[in-house]
Protein backbone atom coordinates (compact mmCIF):
# COMPACT_ATOMS: atom_id res chain seq x y z
CA UNK A 1 0.00 0.00 0.00
CA UNK A 2 3.11 1.93 0.62
CA UNK A 3 4.71 1.52 -2.73
CA UNK A 4 1.34 2.30 -4.81
CA UNK A 5 0.69 5.46 -2.55
CA UNK A 6 4.74 6.40 -3.39
CA UNK A 7 4.18 6.03 -6.72
CA UNK A 8 0.41 7.83 -7.22
CA UNK A 9 2.48 10.84 -5.46
CA UNK A 10 5.57 10.26 -7.93
CA UNK A 11 2.92 10.53 -10.90
CA UNK A 12 0.90 13.61 -9.74
CA UNK A 13 4.26 15.61 -9.20
CA UNK A 14 5.56 14.03 -12.98
CA UNK A 15 1.47 15.65 -14.10
CA UNK A 16 1.63 18.75 -12.78
CA UNK A 17 5.26 19.10 -13.72
CA UNK A 18 4.28 18.42 -17.52
CA UNK A 19 0.86 20.21 -17.70
CA UNK A 20 1.88 23.43 -15.62
CA UNK A 21 4.95 24.61 -16.61
CA UNK A 22 5.10 28.20 -16.12
CA UNK A 23 5.29 30.23 -18.98
CA UNK A 24 8.17 31.91 -17.58
CA UNK A 25 10.23 29.36 -18.13
CA UNK A 26 9.39 28.26 -21.21
CA UNK A 27 10.05 31.75 -22.29
CA UNK A 28 13.57 31.79 -20.97
CA UNK A 29 14.26 28.71 -22.94
CA UNK A 30 13.41 29.54 -26.52
CA UNK A 31 15.35 32.90 -25.76
CA UNK A 32 18.35 30.89 -25.18
CA UNK A 33 17.51 28.46 -27.63
CA UNK A 34 17.38 31.40 -30.12
CA UNK A 35 20.25 33.36 -28.18
CA UNK A 36 22.75 30.61 -28.26
CA UNK A 37 22.89 29.59 -31.77
CA UNK A 38 23.45 33.31 -33.50
CA UNK A 39 26.52 33.44 -30.89
CA UNK A 40 27.93 30.53 -31.27
CA UNK A 41 26.86 29.28 -34.73
CA UNK A 42 26.18 25.51 -36.03
CA UNK A 43 25.69 26.20 -39.64
CA UNK A 44 23.00 23.64 -40.44
CA UNK A 45 22.96 22.95 -44.34
CA UNK A 46 20.22 24.55 -45.88
CA UNK A 47 18.45 23.09 -48.57
CA UNK A 48 16.84 25.16 -51.63
CA UNK A 49 13.42 24.32 -52.03
CA UNK A 50 11.70 24.05 -55.74
CA UNK A 51 10.04 27.80 -54.79
CA UNK A 52 12.78 29.46 -53.79
CA UNK A 53 14.78 27.87 -56.96
CA UNK A 54 12.35 29.06 -59.10
CA UNK A 55 12.00 32.61 -57.99
CA UNK A 56 16.15 32.75 -58.16
CA UNK A 57 15.46 31.26 -61.97
CA UNK A 58 13.13 34.08 -62.98
CA UNK A 59 15.61 36.64 -61.93
CA UNK A 60 18.80 34.60 -63.63
CA UNK A 61 17.28 34.28 -66.76
CA UNK A 62 16.88 38.12 -67.39
CA UNK A 63 19.58 39.96 -69.46
CA UNK A 64 21.71 43.20 -68.14
CA UNK A 65 19.85 46.51 -68.96
CA UNK A 66 16.35 44.53 -68.33
CA UNK A 67 13.75 46.74 -66.09
CA UNK A 68 12.54 45.23 -63.39
CA UNK A 69 9.59 46.23 -60.88
CA UNK A 70 10.19 45.90 -57.20
CA UNK A 71 7.30 46.59 -54.28
CA UNK A 72 8.07 46.67 -51.21
CA UNK A 73 5.09 46.17 -49.82
CA UNK A 74 5.97 45.96 -45.99
CA UNK A 75 6.59 47.77 -42.89
CA UNK A 76 8.61 47.99 -39.82
CA UNK A 77 6.27 44.86 -37.92
CA UNK A 78 7.87 42.05 -40.56
CA UNK A 79 11.04 43.68 -41.47
CA UNK A 80 13.06 41.17 -39.37
CA UNK A 81 11.62 38.19 -42.04
CA UNK A 82 11.07 40.49 -44.96
CA UNK A 83 14.15 42.44 -45.29
CA UNK A 84 16.68 39.83 -45.98
CA UNK A 85 14.34 38.88 -48.98
CA UNK A 86 14.89 42.30 -50.34
CA UNK A 87 18.43 43.10 -50.02
CA UNK A 88 19.00 39.52 -51.65
CA UNK A 89 16.77 40.48 -54.43
CA UNK A 90 18.31 43.91 -54.76
CA UNK A 91 21.73 42.62 -54.77
CA UNK A 92 21.08 39.83 -57.10
CA UNK A 93 19.43 41.88 -59.58
CA UNK A 94 22.06 44.41 -59.29
CA UNK A 95 24.66 41.92 -59.64
CA UNK A 96 23.23 40.66 -62.71
CA UNK A 97 23.14 44.71 -63.73
CA UNK A 98 19.42 44.73 -64.32
CA UNK A 99 17.92 47.92 -63.63
CA UNK A 100 15.20 48.41 -60.51
CA UNK A 101 11.73 50.90 -59.93
CA UNK A 102 10.94 50.40 -56.92
CA UNK A 103 7.87 51.62 -55.11
CA UNK A 104 5.96 50.83 -51.84
CA UNK A 105 2.22 50.17 -51.43
CA UNK A 106 2.48 51.14 -47.65
CA UNK A 107 2.55 54.59 -45.43
CA UNK A 108 5.29 52.87 -43.49
CA UNK A 109 7.27 51.11 -46.41
CA UNK A 110 9.38 54.16 -47.64
CA UNK A 111 11.83 54.54 -45.24
CA UNK A 112 12.43 50.69 -45.31
CA UNK A 113 12.96 51.10 -48.98
CA UNK A 114 15.29 53.00 -48.85
CA UNK A 115 17.57 51.64 -46.54
CA UNK A 116 17.58 48.45 -48.78
CA UNK A 117 17.95 50.58 -52.23
CA UNK A 118 20.51 52.79 -50.79
CA UNK A 119 23.01 49.82 -49.32
CA UNK A 120 22.23 47.58 -52.34
CA UNK A 121 22.95 49.99 -54.72
CA UNK A 122 26.23 51.23 -52.64
CA UNK A 123 27.73 47.77 -52.51
CA UNK A 124 27.55 47.59 -56.58
CA UNK A 125 27.89 51.36 -57.71
CA UNK A 126 24.56 51.89 -59.10
CA UNK A 127 23.31 55.03 -59.62
CA UNK A 128 19.52 56.45 -58.73
CA UNK A 129 17.55 57.63 -62.39
CA UNK A 130 19.11 55.35 -64.51
CA UNK A 131 19.89 52.33 -62.54
CA UNK A 132 17.13 52.44 -60.36
CA UNK A 133 14.37 54.78 -58.82
CA UNK A 134 12.29 55.10 -56.10
CA UNK A 135 8.87 56.40 -56.74
CA UNK A 136 7.61 56.09 -53.25
CA UNK A 137 3.78 55.50 -51.52
CA UNK A 138 0.95 55.85 -53.47
CA UNK A 139 -2.53 55.69 -51.86
CA UNK A 140 -4.75 52.97 -52.98
CA UNK A 141 -2.80 49.77 -54.15
CA UNK A 142 -5.72 48.59 -56.24
CA UNK A 143 -5.59 51.35 -58.23
CA UNK A 144 -2.02 51.89 -58.22
CA UNK A 145 -0.94 48.50 -59.74
CA UNK A 146 -4.31 49.05 -62.41
CA UNK A 147 -3.32 52.40 -63.20
CA UNK A 148 0.71 51.48 -63.49
CA UNK A 149 -0.31 48.98 -66.95
CA UNK A 150 -1.12 52.84 -68.29
CA UNK A 151 0.96 54.60 -67.39
CA UNK A 152 3.98 54.65 -64.55
CA UNK A 153 4.75 58.33 -65.03
CA UNK A 154 1.00 58.61 -64.82
CA UNK A 155 0.45 56.83 -61.67
CA UNK A 156 3.73 58.17 -60.21
CA UNK A 157 4.04 62.09 -61.79
CA UNK A 158 7.20 62.53 -59.06
CA UNK A 159 9.31 60.25 -57.36
CA UNK A 160 10.32 59.87 -53.63
CA UNK A 161 12.09 62.88 -53.52
CA UNK A 162 9.69 64.86 -55.62
CA UNK A 163 11.55 64.32 -58.92
CA UNK A 164 8.91 64.58 -62.10
CA UNK A 165 9.24 61.25 -63.48
CA UNK A 166 8.70 62.52 -66.98
CA UNK A 167 12.76 63.67 -66.39
CA UNK A 168 13.92 60.43 -64.89
CA UNK A 169 15.83 58.28 -67.98
CA UNK A 170 14.86 55.12 -66.38
CA UNK A 171 10.92 55.64 -66.76
CA UNK A 172 11.23 57.25 -70.00
CA UNK A 173 12.56 53.64 -71.34
CA UNK A 174 9.91 51.72 -69.05
CA UNK A 175 6.57 53.17 -68.52
CA UNK A 176 4.25 49.96 -68.40
CA UNK A 177 3.86 46.60 -67.64
CA UNK A 178 4.80 46.21 -71.14
CA UNK A 179 8.22 47.34 -70.94
CA UNK A 180 9.28 45.19 -67.86
CA UNK A 181 9.45 41.50 -67.76
CA UNK A 182 9.08 40.86 -64.18
CA UNK A 183 7.98 42.21 -61.30
CA UNK A 184 8.73 40.96 -57.55
CA UNK A 185 6.71 42.22 -54.53
CA UNK A 186 8.01 41.25 -51.25
CA UNK A 187 4.97 41.22 -48.76
CA UNK A 188 3.15 40.65 -45.21
CA UNK A 189 -0.03 40.97 -46.64
CA UNK A 190 -2.35 39.76 -49.34
CA UNK A 191 -0.74 42.21 -51.90
CA UNK A 192 0.82 39.40 -53.67
CA UNK A 193 -2.80 38.40 -54.40
CA UNK A 194 -3.89 41.62 -55.51
CA UNK A 195 -0.71 42.36 -57.98
CA UNK A 196 -1.93 38.55 -59.83
CA UNK A 197 -5.25 39.93 -60.23
CA UNK A 198 -4.56 43.19 -61.63
CA UNK A 199 -0.86 43.18 -63.00
CA UNK A 200 -1.08 39.76 -63.47
CA UNK A 201 -4.37 38.75 -64.46
CA UNK A 202 -5.37 42.12 -66.39
CA UNK A 203 -1.89 42.88 -67.61
CA UNK A 204 0.09 38.96 -68.28
CA UNK A 205 2.58 40.39 -66.16
CA UNK A 206 5.29 37.69 -64.64
CA UNK A 207 5.32 37.97 -60.66
CA UNK A 208 7.24 36.40 -58.04
CA UNK A 209 6.75 37.29 -54.27
CA UNK A 210 8.79 36.85 -51.19
CA UNK A 211 6.40 36.53 -48.21
CA UNK A 212 6.12 36.45 -44.71
CA UNK A 213 5.63 32.90 -42.96
CA UNK A 214 1.74 33.11 -42.00
CA UNK A 215 1.41 34.21 -45.55
CA UNK A 216 3.37 32.08 -47.25
CA UNK A 217 0.42 29.58 -46.79
CA UNK A 218 -1.88 30.93 -48.91
CA UNK A 219 0.46 31.90 -51.77
CA UNK A 220 1.00 28.12 -52.95
CA UNK A 221 -1.85 27.43 -54.82
CA UNK A 222 -0.77 30.61 -57.34
CA UNK A 223 2.53 29.23 -57.58
CA UNK A 224 1.07 25.90 -58.13
CA UNK A 225 -1.14 27.21 -60.90
CA UNK A 226 1.36 29.08 -62.62
CA UNK A 227 0.07 32.62 -61.47
CA UNK A 228 3.58 33.30 -60.02
CA UNK A 229 6.47 31.95 -61.09
CA UNK A 230 8.59 31.51 -57.86
CA UNK A 231 8.39 32.71 -54.26
CA UNK A 232 10.18 32.60 -50.86
CA UNK A 233 8.26 31.74 -47.98
CA UNK A 234 9.46 33.35 -44.69
CA UNK A 235 12.77 33.21 -42.92
CA UNK A 236 13.80 30.13 -44.43
CA UNK A 237 12.89 31.17 -47.67
CA UNK A 238 14.90 33.97 -47.76
CA UNK A 239 17.81 31.45 -46.39
CA UNK A 240 17.20 29.40 -49.63
CA UNK A 241 17.46 32.29 -51.74
CA UNK A 242 20.66 33.76 -50.09
CA UNK A 243 22.13 29.75 -50.47
CA UNK A 244 21.29 30.21 -53.89
CA UNK A 245 22.86 33.50 -54.78
CA UNK A 246 25.99 32.44 -52.56
CA UNK A 247 25.33 35.40 -50.69
CA UNK A 248 24.92 34.19 -46.98
CA UNK A 249 23.36 36.96 -45.08
CA UNK A 250 21.11 37.49 -42.00
CA UNK A 251 18.89 34.85 -43.62
CA UNK A 252 21.21 32.32 -43.48
CA UNK A 253 22.76 33.33 -40.20
CA UNK A 254 18.85 33.05 -38.51
CA UNK A 255 18.23 29.58 -39.62
CA UNK A 256 20.25 27.81 -37.30
CA UNK A 257 18.57 29.79 -34.36
CA UNK A 258 14.71 28.96 -36.11
CA UNK A 259 15.69 25.24 -36.44
CA UNK A 260 16.66 25.22 -32.54
CA UNK A 261 13.92 27.07 -32.04
CA UNK A 262 11.34 24.49 -33.82
CA UNK A 263 13.38 21.62 -32.07
CA UNK A 264 12.12 22.92 -29.04
CA UNK A 265 8.45 23.60 -29.69
CA UNK A 266 8.41 20.48 -30.90
CA UNK A 267 9.68 19.25 -27.57
CA UNK A 268 7.25 21.42 -25.59
CA UNK A 269 4.24 19.70 -28.00
CA UNK A 270 5.58 16.16 -26.95
CA UNK A 271 5.42 16.67 -23.26
CA UNK A 272 2.64 18.50 -23.10
CA UNK A 273 0.99 15.81 -24.39
CA UNK A 274 2.38 13.09 -22.82
CA UNK A 275 1.17 15.02 -19.34
CA UNK A 276 -2.36 15.40 -21.22
CA UNK A 277 -2.42 11.38 -21.20
CA UNK A 278 -0.96 10.96 -18.32
CA UNK A 279 -3.64 12.93 -16.47
CA UNK A 280 -6.52 11.29 -18.57
CA UNK A 281 -5.08 8.11 -17.15
CA UNK A 282 -4.73 8.72 -13.40
CA UNK A 283 -8.44 10.85 -13.97
CA UNK A 284 -8.93 7.66 -15.13
CA UNK A 285 -7.61 5.05 -12.31
CA UNK A 286 -9.08 7.28 -10.09
CA UNK A 287 -12.79 7.20 -11.26
CA UNK A 288 -12.12 3.61 -11.01
CA UNK A 289 -11.41 3.54 -7.92
CA UNK B 1 26.89 61.20 -30.55
CA UNK B 2 25.03 60.81 -33.32
CA UNK B 3 21.35 60.90 -34.17
CA UNK B 4 22.00 57.26 -35.62
CA UNK B 5 23.48 55.66 -32.30
CA UNK B 6 21.37 57.74 -30.54
CA UNK B 7 18.20 56.06 -32.17
CA UNK B 8 19.71 52.02 -32.17
CA UNK B 9 20.49 52.72 -28.51
CA UNK B 10 16.94 54.08 -27.85
CA UNK B 11 15.36 51.12 -29.73
CA UNK B 12 17.70 48.61 -28.11
CA UNK B 13 16.38 50.00 -25.00
CA UNK B 14 12.41 50.41 -25.99
CA UNK B 15 13.24 46.12 -27.56
CA UNK B 16 14.16 45.30 -23.66
CA UNK B 17 11.32 47.54 -22.13
CA UNK B 18 8.83 45.48 -24.44
CA UNK B 19 10.79 42.05 -23.78
CA UNK B 20 10.30 42.92 -19.39
CA UNK B 21 6.45 41.94 -20.33
CA UNK B 22 7.26 38.05 -20.53
CA UNK B 23 8.01 38.25 -17.42
CA UNK B 24 5.21 40.97 -15.80
CA UNK B 25 3.81 43.48 -16.95
CA UNK B 26 5.19 46.75 -15.38
CA UNK B 27 5.35 50.29 -16.32
CA UNK B 28 8.74 50.36 -19.40
CA UNK B 29 6.61 48.29 -20.87
CA UNK B 30 3.53 50.28 -20.63
CA UNK B 31 5.52 53.55 -21.85
CA UNK B 32 6.98 51.37 -24.89
CA UNK B 33 3.52 50.69 -25.34
CA UNK B 34 1.80 53.46 -25.12
CA UNK B 35 4.81 55.52 -27.24
CA UNK B 36 5.20 53.34 -30.30
CA UNK B 37 1.15 53.45 -30.24
CA UNK B 38 1.30 57.25 -30.15
CA UNK B 39 3.82 57.72 -32.72
CA UNK B 40 2.34 55.09 -35.19
CA UNK B 41 -0.96 57.04 -34.94
CA UNK B 42 0.92 60.32 -35.58
CA UNK B 43 3.30 58.72 -38.35
CA UNK B 44 0.19 57.49 -40.08
CA UNK B 45 -2.57 60.71 -39.97
CA UNK B 46 0.55 62.68 -40.99
CA UNK B 47 1.41 60.66 -44.02
CA UNK B 48 -1.95 59.88 -45.34
CA UNK B 49 -2.84 63.78 -45.11
CA UNK B 50 0.57 64.27 -46.84
CA UNK B 51 0.01 61.37 -49.31
CA UNK B 52 -3.66 61.49 -50.66
CA UNK B 53 -5.33 64.95 -49.22
CA UNK B 54 -2.40 67.41 -50.14
CA UNK B 55 -0.15 65.55 -52.98
CA UNK B 56 -3.42 63.85 -54.85
CA UNK B 57 -6.43 66.62 -54.34
CA UNK B 58 -5.43 69.87 -53.09
CA UNK B 59 -2.02 70.73 -55.24
CA UNK B 60 -3.06 68.70 -58.48
CA UNK B 61 -6.65 70.72 -58.08
CA UNK B 62 -5.61 74.08 -56.24
CA UNK B 63 -2.09 74.70 -57.84
CA UNK B 64 -2.57 72.61 -60.93
CA UNK B 65 -6.17 73.04 -61.77
CA UNK B 66 -6.82 69.54 -62.27
CA UNK B 67 -10.92 70.31 -62.08
CA UNK B 68 -11.74 66.72 -62.87
CA UNK B 69 -10.48 65.23 -59.03
CA UNK B 70 -12.81 67.85 -57.60
CA UNK B 71 -15.96 65.46 -57.49
CA UNK B 72 -14.18 62.90 -56.25
CA UNK B 73 -12.41 64.87 -53.67
CA UNK B 74 -16.28 66.14 -52.87
CA UNK B 75 -17.41 62.78 -52.45
CA UNK B 76 -14.39 62.01 -49.93
CA UNK B 77 -15.32 65.35 -48.24
CA UNK B 78 -18.75 63.85 -47.60
CA UNK B 79 -17.65 61.09 -44.98
CA UNK B 80 -16.35 63.98 -42.85
CA UNK B 81 -20.37 63.81 -42.25
CA UNK B 82 -20.32 60.49 -40.11
CA UNK B 83 -18.54 62.69 -37.15
CA UNK B 84 -22.32 64.07 -36.28
CA UNK B 85 -25.06 61.46 -35.54
CA UNK B 86 -27.56 63.40 -37.25
CA UNK B 87 -25.57 64.21 -40.54
CA UNK B 88 -24.21 60.46 -41.14
CA UNK B 89 -26.70 59.46 -43.43
CA UNK B 90 -24.73 62.06 -46.01
CA UNK B 91 -21.57 59.68 -46.40
CA UNK B 92 -23.37 56.41 -47.22
CA UNK B 93 -23.54 58.33 -50.69
CA UNK B 94 -19.98 58.54 -50.12
CA UNK B 95 -19.67 54.80 -49.14
CA UNK B 96 -22.08 53.32 -51.96
CA UNK B 97 -20.19 54.80 -54.84
CA UNK B 98 -16.77 53.30 -54.00
CA UNK B 99 -18.46 49.70 -52.80
CA UNK B 100 -20.43 49.93 -56.32
CA UNK B 101 -17.02 51.15 -58.17
CA UNK B 102 -14.77 48.42 -56.01
CA UNK B 103 -17.34 45.59 -56.54
CA UNK B 104 -18.03 45.90 -60.79
CA UNK B 105 -13.97 46.31 -60.66
CA UNK B 106 -13.11 43.10 -57.96
CA UNK B 107 -15.87 40.56 -58.80
CA UNK B 108 -15.25 40.03 -62.54
CA UNK B 109 -11.07 40.16 -61.95
CA UNK B 110 -11.41 37.80 -58.29
CA UNK B 111 -13.71 35.42 -59.72
CA UNK B 112 -11.31 34.92 -62.74
CA UNK B 113 -7.67 34.66 -60.74
CA UNK B 114 -9.17 33.56 -57.56
CA UNK B 115 -11.94 30.81 -58.70
CA UNK B 116 -12.09 29.64 -62.18
CA UNK B 117 -8.02 29.72 -62.38
CA UNK B 118 -7.62 27.77 -58.71
CA UNK B 119 -10.63 25.39 -60.02
CA UNK B 120 -8.41 24.57 -63.47
CA UNK B 121 -5.33 24.29 -61.10
CA UNK B 122 -7.11 21.27 -59.42
CA UNK B 123 -7.46 19.46 -62.72
CA UNK B 124 -4.88 17.01 -63.23
CA UNK B 125 -2.39 17.95 -66.52
CA UNK B 126 -1.24 14.01 -67.25
CA UNK B 127 -0.41 14.59 -71.05
CA UNK B 128 3.98 14.71 -70.49
CA UNK B 129 3.57 14.96 -66.47
CA UNK B 130 6.32 12.78 -64.51
CA UNK B 131 4.88 10.20 -62.38
CA UNK B 132 5.40 12.32 -59.33
CA UNK B 133 3.64 15.11 -60.70
CA UNK B 134 0.49 12.99 -61.86
CA UNK B 135 0.42 11.46 -57.80
CA UNK B 136 0.71 15.24 -56.36
CA UNK B 137 -2.48 15.87 -58.72
CA UNK B 138 -4.86 13.57 -57.65
CA UNK B 139 -3.50 13.89 -53.90
CA UNK B 140 -4.75 17.50 -54.90
CA UNK B 141 -8.11 16.46 -56.69
CA UNK B 142 -8.67 13.66 -53.67
CA UNK B 143 -8.29 16.92 -51.20
CA UNK B 144 -10.34 19.66 -52.58
CA UNK B 145 -13.07 17.27 -53.57
CA UNK B 146 -13.43 15.60 -50.12
CA UNK B 147 -13.17 18.86 -48.58
CA UNK B 148 -15.74 20.25 -50.76
CA UNK B 149 -17.88 17.40 -49.30
CA UNK B 150 -17.19 18.39 -46.03
CA UNK B 151 -18.96 21.63 -46.65
CA UNK B 152 -21.91 19.99 -48.10
CA UNK B 153 -24.87 20.33 -45.93
CA UNK B 154 -27.59 19.39 -47.63
CA UNK B 155 -27.65 15.94 -46.99
CA UNK B 156 -26.82 14.28 -43.36
CA UNK B 157 -23.32 12.97 -43.70
CA UNK B 158 -23.76 9.13 -43.16
CA UNK B 159 -22.27 6.15 -45.33
CA UNK B 160 -20.17 7.27 -47.86
CA UNK B 161 -20.71 10.61 -47.62
CA UNK B 162 -19.68 10.38 -43.90
CA UNK B 163 -16.27 8.61 -45.36
CA UNK B 164 -15.91 11.13 -48.17
CA UNK B 165 -15.92 14.30 -45.29
CA UNK B 166 -13.75 12.36 -43.06
CA UNK B 167 -10.70 12.08 -45.47
CA UNK B 168 -11.45 15.96 -45.71
CA UNK B 169 -11.36 16.74 -42.37
CA UNK B 170 -7.67 14.97 -42.19
CA UNK B 171 -6.72 17.59 -45.12
CA UNK B 172 -8.21 20.31 -43.30
CA UNK B 173 -6.07 19.09 -40.05
CA UNK B 174 -2.76 18.65 -42.47
CA UNK B 175 -3.38 22.35 -44.25
CA UNK B 176 -4.00 23.69 -40.76
CA UNK B 177 -0.95 21.98 -39.27
CA UNK B 178 0.87 23.41 -42.12
CA UNK B 179 -0.63 26.71 -41.31
CA UNK B 180 0.48 26.58 -37.81
CA UNK B 181 4.32 25.27 -38.42
CA UNK B 182 4.53 28.54 -40.83
CA UNK B 183 2.62 30.67 -37.98
CA UNK B 184 4.84 29.55 -35.31
CA UNK B 185 7.87 29.96 -37.85
CA UNK B 186 6.97 33.88 -38.34
CA UNK B 187 6.98 34.55 -34.95
CA UNK B 188 10.43 32.81 -34.04
CA UNK B 189 11.75 34.89 -36.98
CA UNK B 190 10.33 38.43 -35.49
CA UNK B 191 12.59 37.00 -32.38
CA UNK B 192 15.27 36.24 -34.05
CA UNK B 193 15.15 40.19 -35.82
CA UNK B 194 15.20 41.35 -32.67
CA UNK B 195 18.19 39.17 -30.82
CA UNK B 196 20.02 39.88 -34.41
CA UNK B 197 19.53 43.89 -33.82
CA UNK B 198 20.74 43.46 -29.76
CA UNK B 199 23.29 40.80 -30.69
CA UNK B 200 24.98 42.10 -33.88
CA UNK B 201 23.29 45.82 -34.89
CA UNK B 202 23.76 48.07 -31.18
CA UNK B 203 27.60 46.20 -30.71
CA UNK B 204 28.22 47.46 -34.27
CA UNK B 205 27.01 50.37 -33.84
CA UNK B 206 28.67 51.52 -30.11
CA UNK B 207 31.60 49.87 -31.41
CA UNK B 208 31.91 46.82 -29.04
Amino acid sequence: MADEGHSHRRSGRLIELLTNVDRRIIFLVIALAVALPLLFPLNLPVRPSREATAYFEALEALDPGDVIIFSFDYEPDTMAELDPMSLATLRHAFRKDLRVIALTNYPGGPGIALRNLEQAATEYGKQPGTDYVFLGYNPDYSATMLRMGESIQATFPTDHSQTPTAEIPLLQEANSYADIPLLVTVTASALAEYWIIWAGGKYGQKIITGNTAIQAVLIYPYYQTGQLAGFLGGLKGAAEYEKLLELPGTGILGMDAQSMAHLLIVLFILLGNVGFFLQRRAARNGGAN
Amino acid sequence: MDASMAGTILAAIFTLAIFSLLYRDNPFYRFAEHLLVGVSAGYYVVHYFSSAVLRKFAYPVFVSQDWWLLPGGLLGLLMLFRLSRHTQWVSRYAIAFYVAAWSGYLIPSVIQERVLVQIQGTIPQLIGATPGAVIGALILLVGVTTILVYFYFSAEHRGALNSLSRIGITFLMIGFGASFGYTVMGRVSLLIGRFQFLFQEVPEVLGL
